[in-house]
Formats: structure tokens, C-alpha cells, sequence
């Protein structure tokens, strides 16, 4: 069985923070795009709405044109203008007139009835309708407050008797060139009158409600009878009562759950209203956002696949070098492999393997202290197990020396006490310069005497040895350098100048001797220490014999220092100079 | 704490950008509507149908008409419908317009059609302009007291626009003197006798002397006959006489004998024939005399028009009913239309006031024709009136129509002619 890959919290975070993201991108997405996209649907259906409606308003415009061309060619009919002379009309000529209106140009005319200023009717011929009746009717009321204009109106049919609401056209007849009484034309329209205004167009299908009413609300006409459509159609009248005005009388009103636009028709007062339920002006917006879910959906599952390969790339050499550091315990200094994802991580697991160089180094340069710190340790304690008898017998013999008057002897021992007092300094490291100076002052006054005065020192101080410190046991083993290799024998005049100045903010301090000055190689290689490690120093001077002990005052100003500070050698044809440049702020701190 | 301070800020970034995101998704899909207000007043629109001639294919009254839109820019437009028909035609429309309710505001030629006048005075269809004069001292001072007084009603009603002036009005004769050259006649005949010589050598030269018709109410033919007839004293009673109880009269005898005389005159194509077909006779020089108005002057062809002369009836006639433009303004417009229209007839009654007091005051520097037409209106002319305006609209509008081409072929008598005229009272008295 295989083992199943352990995910990298790495690639886990990546791929929450990407779920993260998408799923904010979609939300927001989802609202902004749901919302721009409802917005525009609605805008754009309104807009269609509103034309149409404007078109059913000029359907209406037409049809009243229509109407009225076709009542005003009746009134110049001369067979009409005739009937409203004086002179009253054969029985055979009104019989004819009667039948002119039977064929007059407009559809949906259900009857007609025309009576002329000498109260003769003239009707259908199975008509049975009478001058009494016709003012029973009273229809004569819609058509006053006008001269001759073309009225709609729609009442109960109290003329022909039906008792129905229906739409009647009525309009005065007047003599083109007396003053008569005038003639009155009325025209019942049958209900299919106003499929000319709606057209082939089945709204109702679409959900969407359309009426006409009249100035006064009465519908003339609804596509949809329901009760819900009733209650919509309740509201637009009390809107379109409420509203003055002809033409698009309003336009995307909301009223309800929808959205209203009407048209008034001038002439006739009689308004086209077009009521759209919200349902109709957003359905579609309902697949679009399903569809923009579903390619959000995708997306995202795509995005999450492509994160989880593209992780990998990086997630991978990651995971290498998190389980090999989290295997190191300092004993295995294996370099692991080299990465190669042309990325940063190439340089991270390369740095990782030269710190693993560097460890196991100074592993080793640590033990090799350690090892020689455990040598000192015993040595001090060797040297320190009683220093006061070692004093109390050098006075003695000091006494001795005295009492015997021997100058020398007094005078070595005296400088052998003060070294001894000086160099062990009750354990402290870093002294005085004046103790320092004091210090070599009296190894070299040992010197002296052992070499019967083969050199001459100098010791000058522009510090103030006294405040001024620094790590004891430093200038001595220079010292002790120039007097070992420096001076061949051959001149009377050697010379040893031991200096401490300061310079800018550094404490300077110098250990010259003429004579045979160092070899350039020995030069070289001296002034190449402050490049190595401790363990690699100490290895370059094996031998206890030679540069020891400017080895070992190296690595004790490195360990006091930490580094920073400057050994060279500068070789001249007179002599030799160590300089030691050790900064203020470094001294200041130790 | 740093890293949670640190972290707070950035879910804040975070928050922030998503917002602005969204800001800009949204923001990016709105539309930028620019709403754009329109603070210019319109300008009340007065309707007007004038006609367009079919010969010539000027617009009537458009100076005029240019002018006053200019004037009232932005107050009040007139909004004219332009329709090529001829003046009977315009004013059988008018009876169209007003049955069916759609009369424009500012109507025209009203006062020829008696009946159809009366109606829409009976009717309320027109506005009674007495009280809009009286509150205009300034118009009421343009208007002549003649015209006021022939537009003016016997209650004092004014539904006649006094538009005019007198001296506008008048008809008279317009010959073309070429035509008289090649007859060898110098001058214009100054009696009925010279005038009927005159007829004679022209013909006798192959040119015919006049352009008549018969159409309408027989314009040029009846100008020239009742202008004759005027000559007697009964017959001059006659034309004062407001709408005659009888025709049965000497004079109308006589005018019938005249008629058929004038018909003799003319050309072939003056049978059943409107007033353009005796105009184009008359400008394409098939015709030497054409009777009409001072109007025509303007109507002329530029270059035809130095070879036309004008000269007062024989018997120096001119005539003349001012009232016979008929302006009228339609009641059933809202105020400030009837209100812009007034303003209207005020405008036409300042213009014309002008244009006379330019033309007579500069006589000597206007063409030959204005001359003659200002020297016949003030050589102390008779003035006749205009018989459209006096007679009876069936006798206008079908008796002549049928009488006149029936008399000039001779188909009916001078006694037929008489009788049919006389039976037009009959049946006018009828409707009425």
C-alpha cells in the first residue's frame, strides 16, 4: 500500500487562504455582478415595456384617427348633410342612408345609430330602434360640451338594449353650411375593437397585464382575469387616477411587486396600461446568476487543483529542508542534496549546507577549546595552588640577596615578584595599561639581567596608563618574541621600544626591536592569522617552539574582543614592529 | 501585541480593497445618465392653413407670415399648412374643418361664404374681436373706419379681422399693353362703349381681350359685369343691397346681357374652368384684360409684370368690400392661442397701414403698375361693392357655377339666368 503523501501546512495554509479568497471573489462577485446584472434586466425590460406600451398608446392614437376619419366621412357624406336640411328626406333616401352606415370604413362596428334633426333614426334594418327610445337612452349626455369632436365612451348599452358595458363612439353631426340643429352618430364597438390596439400579442402568456379604462376607470378591457390580477389592476387604476396629463402618462412606475407604464390617449381620455409583475421583469436573472455559480464553482475547483500542483513546486523543496533540519542533531553533518527550482529556495538549501560546514567547524574549534581550556584550567590551578608561599620564599630570598649583598640577584628577584604578582593579578584579565607596561617593564629588566644587558627597552605611554585598560599578558609575549628571533648576536646596539598612543578612537600599541628584522614569509604568514579561525591559527603554529606565543595572545584578544580588533607585523630594514589596534568602544565594553 | 496590531491592519487593507473592489465592479457597470433640461419656453403654436398656389407655387401670406415669427419668436409661432389648392377649394375645406372640429385658429376668406360665416357666428365658432380692439387703442387706431365699419356687425360685434385697408382692396382691370400696342389701342377704355371697341379690335387682331371662367362664383367675368351693371343707378342701388330679396330686376337683365357679351371675349378654355386657368391665359399673354384685385400685383411674374398696366372699371369703378379677406379667429382654441392669433390680425393690420403709407408716400419711385393702381385709387373712383360678400351663398357657391357657363354658351336664356339666380333666394331662404 502507498503511502499517502503528508501534506505541507505550507501548501494547507496556501490552499485556505486561496478557498479563502475565491470564495470573497465569488460572494462579491456574485453580489456586485447579481446586482449590475438585475439592475440592467430591469432597466432593459422596463425600457421594452414602456415602448410597448407607448406602441399600444399609439395603436390607440391610430385607431381613434381611424374613427374619427371614418365618423367625419360620414358627416360630409351628402346623403347625410342632407338629412340635417330643412327639407326632410324621402322614405327611399333615408332607407339608402341607413344603409350607408352599415358600410362605413371601420371594423368592429356592432351597431350603429344616427339621428339626424328631425328625430328620424336610421339604424340596422332589423334594428327596432326609436326616436323615444333613443332618448330614454340618454346618450346624447356624452357628447355635449362638444361641437363635433369624435367621443369614445364606455356605459351600459341602454341604446340597443343589450344592457352590456360596451364601448360607444358618439359624435355631433353638423350642416356644413347652415345653422342647424346638428345630427348625432353613434357607433356600438364590439369588444374585438380592441384586439386592433393589442394585436396578435398574447401578454397574458408572458404574465405581463394589460387594460384600458376609461377617463373615469371603468375598464374597457383586461387581458387577465384573475383575482391576483384584479389586485394588481386595482392599484394601477388608482395610479393612472391619480395621474394627470396625456401621452406617457407614466413611465416604469413601481407600484406593488411590479412595474406600471401607461399611456393616455388625448382625444379620447381613455388610457393603455401595461402592468409588469417583478417575476417577469427578473426571471432570467435567476439562470444567469445559476450559470455565474456554476463558473464560479469551476474556478474555483480548477484554481484549487493548479494551487495544489503549483504549491508542490515550492511545498516540496520546502518540506526537504524542514525535514532535514528538523533530523540534524549535531552529530550528522551530511550536506543534503541541491535544490533546483530555480527559486530562492535553491539558495536556502545551499546556505543550509554551508551552515552545516560552518557548524561542524566550529563543533570542532569548541572542542579543541574546551580541551585546551581544561589544560589551562589545571595549569592555573598548578600555578595558583600557593602563590603566597611562592612570594614569601622569593622574599626570603630576596632577604637573602640583601644580606649578601648580591645587586643582581636582588634586582631579578624583585622584577621576577612583580611579574609574577602582575601576570597572575588575582585572576583578573584585563588589567591597567600601567600594570601592563609594568608588567613587560619587569620581564624585561629579567631579561636584561640573563642577557647581560644585551638590549636597551623603551617604554612610552601617551595614554593615562592608569584609567585606561586593557587584557593583560599581551605586550609580553611580543616581547619575548623580539628578544628570542629578533637580535642575532652580532650588534652591541639592540633595541626594543615598547609604545601605547591613541589613535582617533583606537588604543594603539606597538612592540618594536631593531636588529634582523622578520622574514617576509614569516611576515606573511603572521599577518595572514587574523584571516583563520582560532583552530586553524593554532594549527598553522603546531610547534610550541615557534609563534606560540603570539598565537596564543591572538586568540586570547580574539575571545576577550570578539574579533575586532587589528594585528599586523611590519617588517623594515631596521626591525620588526607588531602593532595591536584595539577600538575604544571595544575597550570600553570588555 | 506589535503582531496583532499588525494583523488587525491588514484584515482592515484587506476589507478596504474588497469594498473597493466591489465599488468598482458596481460603479463600472453604472450608466452615466446626463440629464439635460430644457428651460426654453415654447412658443405658443397658432395653427393656419394657407394655400399654395398651383400655377405659381407661392406661398401666400408668407412674408407676412416670416415676419411674424420673427417678431414673436419664442411668444408665439405660426404654424401654417401649407395646401396647393385653389381659393374655392381652401374655402370648401374650411366647411370640412369646422364639422369635423378641426378648424386652425386663424381662418381666411371667410367672408364669401355668407352661410357658412353666419354659421359659425350663430355658433359661437368665431371670436367676436370688439372687446380685444377696444383694449388696443393702438391697433384701434390702424384700423380705417371703412374697414372697421364693413367688419362690424350690426350689434357691434367684430368677427372680421379690420385687417386690411381700403386701399388694398380694390379690383379693377389689368391689361397688357403689348397686346393693346399690336391692336393700336393707346389708352385704356374709359367707357363701356370704348371698352367693347376695344374688344373688338383686339379680337379683330387675333388677340383674344379677356380671361374669364366660370368656376367658383365666375370671379373675373362677375367683377366685369357687376362693375357695368353699377353704371346705372339701379344697378349701383343694387350692389349696396345686403343679401337681395329678389333678382328679378332690370339691371340683373342687363347683367346677364353683359355676361354673355364677356363670354364672347374670352377663351375657349374659360368653360367650367377655375379663376388659375384665366390668370395663366392672361400671363402667357393668350388674354389682354383680366379683371382682379390689387393683390395680383404681387402675384405677377417679375418680368411679365412691365408689360401689365391697371386701370379702374369703364366708368372709373373700382371694387372693393374690405371685409372680403375675411380673417377670422376660431373660438375653440385655449386663450393664449385666440390671444396670439389677435396678435396676429394686429400684426397683418400694422403691416398693411405700413405698406400703404410707403406705397403712397413713394409713389413715383414704384413700378409703372403700383402707379396705376394708386393713380385709379385716387382718381375719385365709384366704389362698387363686391358682390361676394352681398349676395347669397347657394346663389355663390352652385347657382353661378352651373348659370354661368350654361348662359355663356347660351344654353339657357338672360330670363333663365335670372330666374335661376332668384330661385337661389328661395332655397337659401329655406336652410335658413
Amino acid at each position: 500500500m502507498k503511502k499517502r503523501e503528508k501534506r505541507s501546512s505550507i501548501q494547507i495554509r496556501y490552499m485556505k487562504y486561496t478557498v479563502c479568497l475565491l470564495l470573497s471573489a465569488m460572494v462579491l462577485c456574485g453580489m456586485g455582478v447579481g446586482w449590475v446584472v438585475q439592475k440592467n434586466q430591469e432597466t432593459v425590460m422596463m425600457d421594452n415595456y414602456n415602448t410597448m406600451c407607448e406602441n399600444l398608446g399609439a395603436a390607440m392614437d391610430l385607431l381613434f384617427e381611424k374613427t374619427d376619419e371614418a365618423t367625419a366621412d360620414c358627416i360630409v357624406y351628402d346623403g347625410v348633410q342632407k338629412s340635417l336640411r330643412k327639407a326632410a328626406m324621402s322614405r327611399t333616401q333615408r332607407s339608402a342612408l341607413s344603409r350607408y352606415f352599415a358600410f362605413i370604413n371601420l371594423d368592429d362596428v356592432a351597431e350603429y345609430c344616427y339621428v339626424d334633426n328631425k328625430k328620424n333614426v336610421y339604424t340596422r334594418s332589423y334594428s327596432k330602434l326609436t326616436y323615444h327610445k333613443f332618448r330614454e337612452s340618454d346618450m346624447e349626455r356624452f357628447l355635449q360640451g362638444s361641437y363635433a369632436t369624435t367621443t369614445w365612451f364606455w356605459t351600459k348599452d341602454t341604446l340597443f338594449g343589450t344592457g352590456k358595458d360596451a364601448l360607444f363612439i358618439g359624435r355631433y353631426i353638423r350642416n356644413m353650411n347652415y345653422e342647424h340643429e346638428p345630427g348625432m352618430l353613434f357607433l356600438k364597438m364590439d369588444p374585438a375593437f380592441f384586439q386592433g390596439i393589442t394585436g396578435d400579442s398574447d401578454l397574458a402568456e408572458e404574465g405581463i397585464l394589460m387594460q384600458i379604462m376609461d377617463a373615469d376607470g371603468e375598464v374597457c378591457f383586461q387581458n387577465n382575469d384573475s383575482d391576483e390580477a384584479r389586485k394588481q389592476l386595482i392599484l394601477a387604476k388608482e395610479r393612472i387616477l391619480a395621474t394627470e396629463g396625456n401621452g406617457m402618462i407614466i413611465s416604469r412606475g413601481k407600484i406593488g411587486q411590479g412595474m406600471l407604464c401607461a399611456y393616455r390617449q388625448k382625444e379620447s381620455g381613455m388610457t393603455v396600461s401595461v402592468y409588469v409583475p417583478d417575476h417577469v421583469l427578473h426571471a432570467g436573472i435567476g439562470r444567469i446568476l445559476f450559470v455565474m455559480f456554476l463558473i464560479f464553482l469551476l474556478t474555483m475547483v480548477l484554481a484549487l487543483i493548479l494551487s495544489v500542483y503549483f504549491s508542490r513546486i515550492f511545498s516540496r523543496p520546502i518540506q526537504k529542508i524542514s525535514k532535514k533540519m528538523a533530523g540534524f542533531h549535531g552529530n550528522d553533518y551530511t550536506r543534503m542534496e541541491e535544490l533546483h527550482t530555480k527559486t530562492e529556495l535553491d539558495q536556502i538549501g545551499h546556505s543550509y549546507n554551508e551552515m552545516l560546514g560552518n557548524i561542524e567547524q566550529l563543533v570542532a574549534e569548541v572542542k579543541s577549546q574546551e580541551k585546551e581550556l581544561r589544560t589551562v584550567e589545571v595549569n592555573m590551578l598548578l600555578n595558583q595552588m600557593n602563590p603566597h608561599f611562592l612570594y614569601n620564599t622569593l622574599d626570603t630570598i630576596y632577604m637573602l640577596a640583601r644580606i649578601n649583598k648580591e645587586e643582581t640577584t636582588m634586582r631579578m628577584i624583585q622584577a621576577l615578584s612583580k611579574y609574577l604578582r602582575l601576570s597572575l593579578s588575582k585572576g583578573e584579565e584585563i588589567v591597567s595599561v600601567a600594570d601592563e607596561l609594568e608588567n613587560v617593564r619587569n620581564y624585561m629588566e629579567i631579561q636584561q639581567i640573563r642577557n647581560a644587558d644585551l638590549f636597551r627597552y623603551e617604554i612610552h605611554c601617551e595614554v593615562d596608563a592608569d584609567k585606561e585598560r586593557m587584557l593583560k599578558l599581551v605586550l609580553q609575549p611580543l616581547v619575548e618574541n623580539a628578544i628570542k628571533y629578533g637580535f642575532d648576536g652580532q650588534s652591541a646596539h639592540y633595541r626594543i621600544e615598547i609604545t601605547v598612543r591613541r589613535e582617533e578612537e583606537e588604543l594603539v600599541l606597538t612592540s618594536y626591536n631593531s636588529g634582523t628584522p622578520i622574514s617576509p614569509d614569516a611576515c606573511e604568514k603572521i599577518n595572514g592569522l587574523m584571516q583563520m579561525s582560532i583552530a586553524e591559527m593554532k594549527e598553522s603554529f603546531k610547534s610550541k617552539k615557534n609563534g606560540y606565543g603570539l598565537v596564543n595572545v591572538l586568540t586570547r584578544l580574539r575571545l576577550a574582543y570578539e574579533g575586532r580588533f587589528s594585528f599586523y607585523v611590519i617588517a623594515k630594514e631596521d626591525g620588526t614592529t607588531f602593532v595591536i589596534r584595539i577600538p575604544r568602544l571595544v575597550l570600553d565594553r570588555v | 501585541m506589535n503582531r496583532k496590531r499588525n494583523s488587525k491592519a491588514r484584515r482592515s487593507v484587506c476589507i478596504l480593497l474588497s469594498l473597493c473592489l466591489a465599488a468598482v465592479l458596481l460603479g463600472g457597470c453604472g450608466k452615466k445618465q446626463i440629464q439635460q433640461t430644457d428651460n426654453e419656453e415654447e412658443a405658443v403654436e397658432i395653427p393656419m392653413i394657407l394655400t399654395v398656389s398651383p400655377t405659381s407655387g407661392k406661398k401666400s401670406e408668407q412674408e407676412l407670415v416670416d415676419a411674424f415669427n420673427i417678431t414673436y419668436k419664442g411668444k408665439y409661432h405660426i404654424a401654417v399648412d401649407w395646401i396647393m389648392e385653389t381659393e374655392d377649394d381652401y374655402r370648401q375645406n374650411l366647411k370640412r374643418l369646422n364639422v369635423t372640429d378641426k378648424l386652425p385658429a386663424v381662418i381666411t376668406d371667410l367672408r364669401m361664404l355668407p352661410s357658412y360665416y353666419r354659421l359659425l357666428v350663430e355658433d359661437h365658432r368665431i371670436v367676436d374681436l370688439a372687446p380685444y380692439i377696444e383694449a388696443d387703442q393702438e391697433w384701434k387706431q390702424m384700423i380705417e373706419p371703412v374697414v372697421l365699419d364693413s367688419c362690424s356687425e350690426e350689434d357691434g360685434s367684430v368677427y372680421l379681422g379690420p385687417v386690411s385697408t381700403a386701399a388694398f382692396s380694390c379690383s379693377g382691370i389689368f391689361w397688357n399693353e403689348e397686346l393693346f400696342e399690336q391692336a393700336g389701342i393707346e389708352e385704356f377704355p374709359q367707357t363701356w362703349e370704348e371698352f367693347w371697341d376695344c374688344c373688338e379690335k383686339l379680337q379683330a387682331r387675333a388677340i383674344t381681350p379677356l380671361g374669364l371662367h366660370t368656376d367658383g362664383t365666375g370671379w373675373s367675368a362677375m367683377l366685369l359685369a357687376t362693375a357695368e351693371m353699377a353704371d346705372s343707378e339701379e344697378g349701383a342701388a343694387f350692389m349696396n343691397e345686403l343679401y337681395p330679396g329678389s333678382y328679378q330686376k332690370d339691371c340683373i337683365y342687363h347683367m346677364a346681357d353683359t355676361l354673355q357679351k364677356l363670354y364672347k371675349y374670352t377663351t375657349k378654355d374659360a368653360m367650367n374652368a377655375d379663376f388659375d386657368v384665366a390668370y395663366n391665359n392672361f400671363i402667357a399673354g393668350k388674354a389682354a384684360m383680366l379683371a382682379n384685385g390689387y393683390w395680383m400685383i404681387d402675384q405677377l411674374p417679375e418680368e411679365f409684370r412691365e408689360k401689365v398696366r391697371f386701370s379702374p372699371f369703364p366708368g372709373n369703378k373700382l371694387i372693393s368690400s374690405p371685409e372680403t379677406f375675411g380673417w377670422a379667429v376660431v373660438d375653440s382654441y385655449s386663450d393664449e392661442v385666440k390671444q396670439g392669433a389677435v396678435e396676429f390680425l394686429k400684426f397683418r393690420t400694422k403691416k398693411n397701414k405700413k405698406l400703404k403709407e410707403d406705397l403712397f408716400s413713394q409713389d413715383q419711385n414704384t413700378s409703372r403698375l403700383l402707379q396705376d393702381y394708386i393713380r385709379a385709387y385716387r382718381g375719385q373712383p365709384q366704389i362698387v361693392p363686391n358682390y361676394q360678400v352681398k349676395w347669397n351663398s347657394v346663389l355663390q357657391e352652385s347657382t353661378l357655377g352651373e348659370a354661368l357657363p350654361a348662359l355663356a354658351q347660351k344654353k339657357i336664356t338672360q330670363a333663365d339666368f335670372v330666374r335661376m339666380l332668384t330661385e337661389s333666394i328661395t332655397e337659401s331662404k329655406k336652410e335658413e
